[in-house]
């Protein structure tokens, strides 16, 4: 049960002590409220230095040493969450103005009807209660937000940084979340044999239950990437396991390639997600063929096809989200497949790095003041020329 | 985003316009939730007046389609704009759920 409240009363007038007791005996029996009294304002300062634990005030306004309106402004400085009520004379407008300007809550006017004072004092704190209930909502509000903070770096974390390169490929990724946790991922995997595995992945939504999804999604493939087994068969496996007991029904979409630098084959499956681009050296950019498959999650015992291309020297292959493709601008057009050609064929980008970068800056300046409404990812892959 | 509720021949249909996505994807849920709940033996999702729909939208539909094969009733969606057709074939959902070209050919489909 909440304490009963304490609530000073500022009064020069020693017949009011004694009155208020009396009248308000059953509030105070019942242990609605408790009071303290105070000679004057400079008396109610010291009261209110001393026990931090009032909750409201109630004051008149001609006191001797110092009076009700300056009180008003004095405990503003001490505590801005203590609501005042204020004793006027009957009629004296402009003292209750000042009085409200500095800002009481409320006022009553003499003589006191005790009645109306009860309601007064009960509105009062009433609107403190809701006023404390207010700024805890909004401290656990800063709490929470804190935490997603922490988890969204905890996501950007497991994301690889540290690109490996060699004179046969670059890699270069990144996703930029809309939110501070985002549904996209990229990885890059080491498999036997120098091949190298790219994932990019679309989680459905956004937020706690994407990013949970995605940490999820994540750990199944690179786990079940590990062997020998084809793309197709490792999105098999981890569709069916996504698939148990998915009852909010999440899913994730996802592209996962093999790279081969013995000869240069990319075997890839598809499960839902958008088709990648080749970027070729003279600026020529293909979207590579589909495989049919649907994104992971949705169903159990799908079969997920796979096909090989082959990157030629000076290729580079560009997996992305639909953050880039669907990125919107001020007049709802979306950015499309058709830009990224165009940039491309405008400007052939030279390894990697300058891909990724294109990518994001056209995005960012098609979009302008938009707001970012999905995560932005590119994961890119270079085959580089022979050097001669 | 809203949605239009109306029957036509026993069959329910959600008409819904304007964009769907993270910000609507609760309330869409919600309203299509509802209709499942009401829908006894076969709805139908009219798509025309919706110009986008993202991920968290196009699960609500998975949503929507599981729980109504949950109690044996029938699902298509139709009238799909290009951009949102294009959407359905990418991630596949077009291979799971009914598509039909216009209100007229999903109930006809769905009657049979």
């Amino acid at each position: 049960m909440q304490h009963p409240y304490k609530i000073l009363v500022v009064d020069d007038e020693p017949d009011l002590e004694p009155l208020m007791l009396q009248r308000m005996r059953r509030h105070i029996q019942a242990g609605h409220y408790t009071f303290l009294f105070a000679k004057n304002g400079l008396d109610a300062l010291e009261r209110l230095n001393q026990d931090k634990d009032i909750d409201m005030v109630i004051s008149d306004i001609n006191m001797p040493k110092m009076d009700g309106l300056t009180l008003l402004g004095r405990i503003h400085e001490i505590n801005p969450h203590i609501p005042s009520i204020v004793i006027s004379a009957y009629d004296d407008m402009k003292n209750i103005r000042t009085a409200m300007n500095r800002g009481a809550f409320d006022f009553v006017t003499k003589p006191l009807d005790f009645g109306d004072l009860h309601l007064t004092i009960d509105r009062t704190l009433t609107h403190l209660r809701e006023w404390r209930e207010a700024l805890a909502s909004h401290d656990n509000l800063l709490t929470l937000q804190n935490e997603l903070n922490v988890a969204g770096k905890i996501q950007q974390s497991i994301l690889p940084t540290r690109f490996h390169e060699t004179s046969d490929y670059q890699i270069v990724g990144q996703m930029d979340p809309a939110r501070n946790l985002g549904g996209d991922f990229f990885d890059v995997l080491h498999l036997q044999n120098g091949r190298i595995g790219l994932v990019i992945a679309d989680v459905s939504d956004k937020g706690v239950p994407a990013a949970l999804f995605m940490m999820c999604s994540r750990t199944l493939i690179k786990s079940a990437a590990i062997g020998n087994r084809g793309p197709g068969d490792v999105l098999c496996t981890v569709n069916n396991l996504l698939c148990d007991d998915n009852d909010v029904a999440m899913f994730v979409t996802v592209l996962y390639a093999v790279y081969d630098p013995k000869n240069g084959e990319l075997t890839y499956a598809n499960g839902g997600h958008n088709a990648p681009l080749i970027v070729h050296a003279d600026g020529r950019s293909t979207l590579i063929p589909m495989t049919g498959g649907i994104a992971l999650g949705v169903m159990p015992d799908l079969q997920y096809g796979q096909e090989t291309v082959t990157l030629s020297p000076g290729d580079i292959l560009m997996l992305y989200t639909d953050g880039v493709t669907e990125a919107m601008n001020d007049e709802d057009q979306q950015f499309g497949i058709e830009r990224l050609h165009e940039i491309f064929a405008a400007s052939p980008p030279k390894d990697s790095q300058e891909c990724n970068t294109m990518v994001f800056e056209a995005v960012k300046a098609f979009a302008g003041d938009t707001p970012q409404s999905d995560d932005i990812t590119c994961l890119t892959f270079h085959r580089k020329e022979a050097e001669t | 985003m809203g949605i239009h509720i109306e029957w036509k021949d026993e069959v329910l249909i959600a008409k819904a316009d304007g964009r769907i996505d993270g910000t609507n994807a609760q309330e869409f849920q919600r309203e299509l939730e509802t209709a499942v709940d009401t829908s006894t033996h076969a709805m139908i999702l009219d798509l025309e007046h919706v110009s986008y729909i993202s991920s968290a939208g196009l699960r609500v539909i998975l949503l929507t389609a599981k729980s109504l094969l949950k109690k044996d009733a029938k699902f298509a969606v139709c009238s799909l704009s290009a951009q949102i057709r294009e959407v359905f074939e990418i991630s596949g959902f077009d291979k799971i759920i009914a598509v039909h070209a216009s209100q007229t050919e999903a109930i006809a489909a769905l009657k049979n």
